[in-house]
């Protein structure tokens, strides 16, 4: 895990996407993401790591979310895409890190993102993701 | 409200799911290129409930129609920027999807640069099985709410 990302935190320009935990999680998330980073103007092997960290977060998040949906805010930047993953209960943003590590190729989020952190806010905490290509 | 909606036939066969997932809700700021998000949104869900094609094309027109109209006449200068300016609610129903759109500005109230909502309203009304609208308090914002269900033609 690498320092804190810089993320959406309500800012103008944010994107808010809150599904109830179940079937239409994994679908919508990685539709969602999949748009924003081609809006990100990502290249099309980042378009896809991307997708594939929405997918994790999409079967992970909902083990450790504080409520009944799985909320993510989303922000594009300059070939960047931010994830923001919350609330989660304490302790669920490195539990669903943890939770997104697949045998024999390891932590996909971890790999696959430029940053990753987990930052508390009230009793709650949330999982920063962002994903980027370099100019 | 619907009152004639030939394009949703269902002339593919379609049974209808089990269980109905719970709703997924989108906030974003109203802006024109918010609407292919939502689009992106709603077809997953179609997707994943198996709807008829023709029935998801009618929801396609209808709530870019309704989203487009938040990002026309809603707001002015920097309010459309706002998070929650956009609110839109994708809800699976057992025979269809309920799509609410919602806005916190001036509603569908026409612009002052011209121009009303038009034909959007018509087009809504025809796509849909039953449309209901409603304003805020002091006309402040507005709520759009659209059933979408197949119609089924007698053999």
């Amino acid at each position: 895990m690498t320092d804190a990302a810089a993320g959406p935190n309500g800012s103008p320009g944010t994107t808010r996407v809150s599904i109830a935990s179940g079937p239409l999680v994994g679908p919508v998330l990685r539709r969602v993401v999949g748009m924003l980073a081609a809006r990100a103007d990502l290249p099309l092997d980042r378009l896809d790591d991307a997708v594939l960290v929405a997918d994790l977060i999409a079967s992970r998040a909902p083990a450790h979310v504080a409520a009944a949906s799985v909320d993510v805010d989303l922000e594009t930047g300059d070939r960047t895409l931010f994830l923001r993953v919350g609330p989660l209960r304490p302790g669920g943003g490195d539990a669903l890190i943890v939770d997104a590590a697949v045998p024999g190729v390891g932590n996909v989020i971890e790999q696959l993102a430029d940053d990753i952190s987990v930052q508390p806010e009230g009793e709650s905490e949330y999982l920063h993701v962002r994903l980027a290509y370099p100019a | 409200m619907r009152a004639h909606s030939p394009s949703a036939a269902v002339t593919e066969r379609w049974t209808p799911v089990a269980a109905t997932p719970s709703p997924v809700r989108l906030s974003l700021p109203a802006r024109a290129r918010n609407i292919a998000v939502v689009r992106r949104a709603l077809e997953a869900i179609a997707e994943e409930l198996a709807l008829p094609r023709r029935l998801v094309e009618d929801m396609r027109v209808a709530v870019t129609e309704a989203c487009t109209n938040v990002v026309r006449h809603a707001y002015t200068g920097d309010e459309a920027d706002d998070q929650s300016a956009l609110r839109v609610e994708l809800r699976p129903q057992p025979r269809g999807m309920l799509v609410v759109v919602e806005d916190r500005g001036r509603g569908l109230a026409p612009s002052p640069a011209g121009g009303g909502p038009g034909l959007g309203l018509p087009l809504m009304a025809a796509l849909t099985e039953d449309l209901e609208i409603t304003h805020g308090e002091g006309q402040k914002g507005s709520r759009v709410a659209m059933s979408f269900a197949p119609v089924i033609e007698a053999a």
